[in-house]
């Protein structure tokens, strides 16, 4: 039960992150590298002002708006000095693993001590409860994993419902439009290299909150955590696709956060029985790369099909 | 309204490639006049209505529009000033927002976009009659992604969303040649009626001689990335599809001598 709302919890909190890669890849059509430098640039920033004794809420924000800051620099690269998407991505995520490692101090920074939104969280449903267990269906469950769980749900769908409005405003319309149709909205009037920029901000800056998050409740932020989190956020975008359709836009974030929540506990389940973590990214890569290549193959087979008979 | 002052494009300037697609064009066009541009492929219309519309930045010359001179100013900035439907059906909506979100786009052509609702409820019931009387069927569709329409019914909504916010001026280039007959002629009338109904200042790009002599009040014919005729006044209203296929058939005899006398000199010569 424990593993299971813990999957919960870090599934939700990756939503952030899944999110943001719903912003860069989905809306601007650019699978933006920078996730794995920003996530892990929103958990130093955290880390380190909780070390000390920053206002947690602060803290996370500080996170955020850092990440923000380097989408905000890919944009620029990408749109003022007019470098490949992709290269402007992976000429900041390096930058940021230096940029991190200044921001720690070191390659580690533990938050045992330090009071967390986690740590809040935790002693917030225990005062809630009155006790250390609640039952919850029967099963026992410590009341702070509980109130913790309640409480990055109900974060996540604040933070989906606002991206949701967002994207519904005169200014998320035209940042919509401008990864649909450049040259339709430069004609309607609106600057199509600051809406890039102001995307790829937006995208970062939800991932920078999702790893400032993630380092509080597993209480550490680690120089090391971002690799791979692109793709895992790729796979959560696929994955909730496939569960909720792209119809409209609200159901796709709904999707997205309902992706990485099952991901997630799709892994946990995988480890728990036996899976190598060593394997874990090689995996997920290998279920993204089947996931953009297996509708256009089973288009072929379908159109083949008829020839055949 | 709009004057050009000899502006010039070349394009890809000193490489095998280059190109020079406007070599000086002088231009003044009056408020309210509808002008037609001709010419044969490669002469320059596309490259002119994009230097005024500012997809590029003009090499030499000056552009004023409505007492602005906007030589300098970026695309977007000028799209305040200009409304603007493209060739391609594909190119003037965007496909995966719904007809409702492309007029809210264009409602605010020119003006701040804040965090104020797109939809807004005061946008909704004009963009329903306006679409409604284009006797479509689409204004129950408002909520249907753009993309799923037709090519014509697409460039008929790109016109309305170019002329919801009344533009100073309004290009068209060529926003009926990918389009069947009847859609063509649909769109046509419809650009026509907007035209005259709001007094727009228009270029308007053809290929279709009847077109030409059946719209607008003036005709300008480029060649060579110039303005080689301007028609207008009472000889534009005189003229007919003949005439006009007459003045191509002068321009093309004089492109075939001057490829001989080229072909000739290099004969002799080289
Ligand atoms: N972006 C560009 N880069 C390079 N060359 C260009 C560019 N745009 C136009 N040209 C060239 O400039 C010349 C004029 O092109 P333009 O598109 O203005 O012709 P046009 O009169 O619109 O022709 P058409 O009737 O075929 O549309 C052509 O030789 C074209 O190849
Ligand atoms: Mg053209």
């Amino acid at each position: 039960m424990t593993l299971l709302i813990g999957a919960l919890i870090i599934g939700l909190i990756l939503a952030l992150l899944a999110l943001g890669v719903l912003v860069s890849f989905r809306i601007f059509s650019m699978p933006d590298i920078t996730t794995d430098g920003s996530i892990t640039l929103g958990a130093s920033i955290a880390a380190v002002l909780l070390v000390q004794g920053v206002n947690p809420v602060l803290a996370t924000l500080a996170g955020a708006l850092g990440g923000a800051a380097a989408g905000a620099t890919t944009g620029i690269l990408h749109t003022q000095f007019k470098i490949n998407s992709l290269l402007s991505g992976i000429l900041v995520m390096t930058a940021l693993y230096s940029v991190n490692l200044h921001v720690m101090g070191r390659s580690n920074v533990p938050l045992m001590q330090a009071t967390t939104l986690a740590s809040f969280g935790e002693k917030l449903g225990e005062w809630l409860v009155g006790s250390k267990t609640i039952h919850i269906l029967g099963w026992p469950v410590a009341s702070a994993d509980a109130a913790v769980l309640v409480l990055a749900l109900g974060f996540t769908a604040a933070a989906g419902a606002a991206m949701f409005v967002f994207f519904r405003t005169q200014l998320g319309t035209a940042m919509r439009a401008t990864g649909d149709n450049p040259q339709m909205i430069r004609a309607l009037g609106s600057n199509v290299e600051r809406n890039i920029i102001l995307g790829l901000a937006l995208s970062n800056g939800f991932v920078a909150l999702s790893g400032a998050l993630l380092a509080q409740y597993q209480g550490f932020a680690d120089a090391q955590m971002g690799i791979g989190m692109v793709v895992w956020g790729l796979a959560s975008v696929i994955i909730g696709e496939a569960l909720t359709g792209t119809r409209s836009l609200g159901l796709t974030i709904v999707g997205t956060i309902m992706g990485s929540v099952l991901f997630r506990l799709l892994v946990a389940i995988a480890l728990r029985w036996g899976l190598n973590p060593n394997d874990l990214k090689l995996i997920t890569a290998l279920f993204v790369f089947a996931a953009l290549v297996l509708p256009g193959f089973i288009e072929k087979l379908k159109r083949r099909a008829p020839t055949a008979t | 309204m709009l004057t050009i002052r000899g502006i010039r494009k070349t394009f890809n300037p000193g490489t095998v490639n280059e190109v020079r697609a406007l070599q000086g064009v002088d231009l003044t066009i009056e408020p309210g006049s509808f002008v037609i541009v001709l010419g044969m492929n490669g002469s320059g219309k596309s490259t002119l209505l994009n230097a005024v519309a500012g997809s590029f930045f003009v090499d030499e010359g000056t552009l004023t529009l409505a007492g602005h001179d906007v030589t300098k100013w970026p695309e977007h900035k000028r799209a305040k000033l200009i409304g603007r439907v493209f060739q391609n059906p594909f190119s003037g909506t965007a496909p995966t927002m719904s007809i409702a979100e492309n007029f809210a786009l264009a409602s605010k052509r020119g003006h701040a976009r804040g965090l104020g609702w797109a939809l807004a409820p005061n946008l909704m019931k004009p963009l329903r009659d306006r679409i409604a009387s284009l006797k479509m069927g689409l204004e129950d569709r408002l909520d249907n992604a753009i993309g799923s329409l037709s090519g014509g019914q697409r460039q008929a909504l790109t016109l309305l969303m170019a002329t919801w916010l009344k533009p100073e001026l309004l290009l068209l280039d060529e926003h009926t040649a990918a389009l069947d007959p009847k859609s063509a002629d649909q769109v046509i009338q419809l650009s026509d009626e907007v035209i005259q109904r709001d007094k727009l200042t228009t270029l308007m790009v053809t290929h279709s001689m009847q077109q030409a002599v059946s719209l607008g009040d003036r005709i300008i014919m480029m060649n060579r990335g110039r303005v080689l005729h301007d028609i207008r006044g009472a000889e534009k209203k005189r003229l007919r599809p003949e005439d006009l296929i007459d003045r191509f058939e002068e321009v093309r005899r004089r492109e075939l001598l001057d490829e001989s006398a080229a072909a000739m000199l290099n004969e002799l010569y080289i």
